[in-house]
């Protein structure tokens, strides 16, 4: 595990030599299969090094966020190509992965705070850096004090457990009970704003409109899904608190999530569409872990990972779109099918699987956490189904809008996707597909 | 008057009273040492560039020996009424309160950002970090739990909110600096050596600042944005807020996270929270400040040339050690 850690920091330098900017992505595209290829056990904790260790969750989310950060630097092709800061942006990348590959496999709870806080400033510097309007001041000021006004309780909570109990390895904590309502609220307050839940939602399409792609591809791909997990963690020692209370998110997250599926009908920007629609399949998340049973965090795993993949993707393609047409507006990225034909087909594979159609992973996270939210209240049918329902109309919609219809008369001429662009798609979409056919890898937790 | 040895010698006179005041076996010989601290402070403003410099050293001097003189009279009333070691009284009240006066801390805060902006920047540096010494440790000798509380509550939130305001730069650290002094007084009261290290490490972190600021000779925020700084000044600056700011993963973050530990061992719930909030809007101006190192490429004016006056690789030097000590410490300790 520390070899992995070594690996990252020795591509620092790397990053500022001349012409390297291929040959980093290639070595983290190496790293994700010597990663591929540790020993996965289930039930336990396992490649126990000195500070580190690995899980099912911690391994599959370690796997998306070294994949990512290598479809990130795919993806960037243009600030190497007009030459604007591309070092730093490769160090910014290294630099934000090593910071959340130590999220996900720290064993002390305080050096996971530790972390996660840390890679919020690389976050921020994409984002104001290399973002395009002026408006990104503000969207990476949001970010940043959302995501510090609940994370500052959870630094006072979790020295608060090192005072009680002793100990803060992640693995000893499922032997206590710190049954305090304050302590409840102050621990995962943190991680239902990184989530998002529907309440404290506004950074993230603001963030996600200004990022550049970049930076929309690890906000979506990863950075909610350090609120899923350290939910994960956490609620093990908590659980008659959140017996009692877990309702209260529960209801939030699953009403916020049908206002924000409704309000992606209403949207003009093409990455503000796909930054609502995230809102709406992290609410199903945190509706899956609060409940509490099995098929739950099973649901909600499966969905962190299968929306990881697609979100990203989808800003992929959305800045596809964009480098040709300089716009993010519907209005005038309609009727791309007459001139990107093959586009259309990844816009159609990635949106299909956003709607949660077979035979994608995005189906079976959401048919777990439909089972298992029914299986809670019989209730939560309605709002499943309406919130389904319109995840399916937001993505046609999209699509149907992006792809059919007249071209805006406006335009220039462009080329029609590179083979890069094709690949970091098809990298996208294949994971997505086809880890479907085998699921025990994700699914088996004991 | 630059650079002269006049100055060193009121310098050399500084430290030594400094060191007397705190290592002084009878109330007097503290009450000494602050007054020779106070009158080598003087000659080190006078500066005949700057207008304000004779403002300034009267309106320091009629404070600080105003503190003095108050500091004074409660150790002879202490002498001559007080023969027990009870430390809630109200004598330990007034002796709280003048060596309060002395540092900037509020509620008797209202001169410090005033004479900042008459002090240059080596002067302010000094202010700063070495005059809270010798107040600090006398006030660990005697304090009076429940008033100094109630203090440390208004500092934090006369600093956090009083900054929001204000253009000049030397205001705003004046006002981060009445906010640490918050967090440093909370750290006095556990122990002396948590106060150090949170000193030393404050003193590191305001040194880089300020010598960056001196070396780039800037006094408002509106300078930050006209000159053409290089890409790592700018990283500089830029790492030296946040770590100031207290966010991980920079060095800044270690001593927060010590004294949030010892508040929340001695259950000083409503406390942490109230250290928390500030804290929040203190890295919102911070933030302010450094908006023009995370664009990269904005409105730079070509007739602006930035002349370096002395090379920086100490900086350079420190700012390396600032982002990767606190992620090396992590690895040893834990």
């Amino acid at each position: 595990m520390m070899k992995f850690l070594f690996m990252m920091i020795f591509m620092i330098p790397l990053c500022f030599m001349k012409n390297m900017f291929w040959l980093v992505q290639m070595m983290l595209f190496f790293m994700m299969f010597l990663f591929m290829n540790l020993n996965l056990n289930i039930m336990c904790f396992f490649n126990m090094s000195y500070m580190f260790y690995c899980d099912i969750i911690s391994f599959g989310l370690i796997l998306l966020s070294i994949w990512i950060c290598s479809l990130m630097i795919m993806a960037s092709e243009s600030l190497f190509k007009l030459n604007f800061y591309f070092n730093f942006f490769l160090f910014n990348v290294i630099f934000l992965l090593i910071m959340l590959y130590l999220t996900f496999s720290v064993l002390n709870l305080l050096l996971f705070y530790f972390f996660f806080e840390a890679s919020l400033i690389p976050t921020l510097l994409l984002i104001i850096g290399w973002g395009y309007q002026p408006e990104r001041i503000q969207a990476g000021m949001y970010l940043l004090f959302y995501t510090l006004f609940g994370s500052l309780p959870l630094l006072m909570g979790i020295i608060y457990i090192f005072n009680d109990l002793n100990t803060m390895t992640i693995y000893f904590l499922k032997f206590f009970n710190m049954n305090m309502y304050l302590l409840y609220i102050s621990m995962i307050f943190a991680f239902l704003v990184k989530m998002p839940m529907y309440f404290v939602h506004l950074w993230l399409p603001k963030a996600h409109v200004e990022a550049p792609v970049s930076g929309s591809m690890i906000l979506a791909g990863i950075m909610l899904k350090l609120g899923g997990y350290g939910l994960l963690r956490v609620m093990i020692f908590l659980q008659e608190v959140n017996l009692k209370l877990n309702y209260i998110w529960i209801i939030i997250s699953l009403v916020g999530g049908l206002f924000i599926s409704m309000k992606c009908f209403c949207q003009v920007d093409m990455k503000s569409l796909i930054a609502y629609s995230s809102v709406a399949h992290m609410s199903m998340v945190i509706g899956g872990i609060m409940v509490m049973n099995y098929w739950g965090f099973i649901g909600s795993y499966i969905l962190m990972i299968s929306h990881g993949l697609c979100s990203s993707g989808m800003f992929c393609l959305a800045n596809i779109n964009y480098e040709r047409l300089h716009s993010r507006s519907l209005y005038i990225n309609s009727g791309m099918m007459n001139f990107m034909p093959s586009m259309s087909l990844w816009w159609f594979l990635l949106l299909s699987s956003n709607m949660a159609a077979p035979p994608s992973l995005n189906l079976l996270g959401e048919i777990s956490l439909i089972n298992s939210l029914v299986s809670w209240s019989n209730i939560s049918m309605i709002l499943l189904m309406m919130i389904s329902f319109f995840s399916a109309g937001y993505s046609l919609y999209l699509y149907s809008y992006i792809q059919h219809g007249k071209y805006f008369q406006g335009l220039y001429s462009f080329y029609v996707g590179s083979s890069r662009e094709y690949l970091l798609l098809f990298l996208h979409w294949f994971p997505l597909n086809m880890m479907i056919l085998k699921v025990d890898f994700i699914s088996i937790w004991f | 008057m630059n650079n002269n040895s006049n100055k060193m010698f009121f310098l050399f006179i500084l430290f030594f009273s400094t060191l007397i005041s705190i290592s002084s076996n009878s109330w007097f010989g503290c009450w000494i040492g602050l007054e020779i601290n106070l009158l080598s402070f003087i000659p080190l403003i006078s500066n005949s560039k700057n207008l304000l410099s004779v403002e300034t050293s009267l309106k320091y001097f009629l404070t600080q020996s105003l503190a003095s003189i108050n500091f004074l009279f409660m150790i002879l009333i202490k002498f001559s009424l007080l023969k027990n070691f009870n430390m809630n009284n109200i004598i330990s009240i007034m002796m709280n309160s003048s060596l309060l006066m002395k540092m900037g801390s509020a509620p008797f805060h209202f001169w410090f950002p005033n004479i900042v902006e008459g002090l240059s920047w080596m002067n302010n540096f000094m202010l700063m970090t070495w005059q809270k010494i010798s107040p600090m440790i006398l006030l660990s000798y005697y304090f009076n739990k429940n008033f100094l509380i109630f203090m440390i509550i208004m500092n934090l939130i006369i600093g956090s909110l009083g900054g929001l305001n204000q253009t000049s730069l030397r205001k705003l650290l004046a006002f981060s600096s009445i906010n640490n002094l918050g967090w440093m007084i909370f750290s006095i009261m556990i122990s002396e050596n948590l106060w150090l290290f949170y000193f030393l490490i404050y003193s590191m972190m305001i040194s880089m600042m300020i010598s960056l600021f001196f070396l780039m000779n800037m006094y408002f925020m509106n300078q930050l944005f006209i000159n053409n700084m290089n890409f790592f000044i700018k990283l500089n600056l830029l790492i030296n807020f946040l770590s100031l700011g207290g966010l991980p993963p920079f060095m800044g973050f270690m001593p927060k996270w010590i004294i949030i530990n010892f508040l929340l061992i001695n259950k000083f719930y409503f406390l942490i929270f109230i250290f928390m909030m500030t804290s929040l809007i203190i890295i919102y101006y911070y933030i302010r400040i450094i908006y023009s190192s995370f664009m990269f490429n904005y409105f730079k004016m070509k007739w602006v040339n930035l002349l370096m006056k002395n090379n920086m690789s100490l900086i350079n030097l420190s700012s390396f050690i600032s982002i990767s000590s606190m992620i090396l410490s992590t690895f040893i300790f834990m």
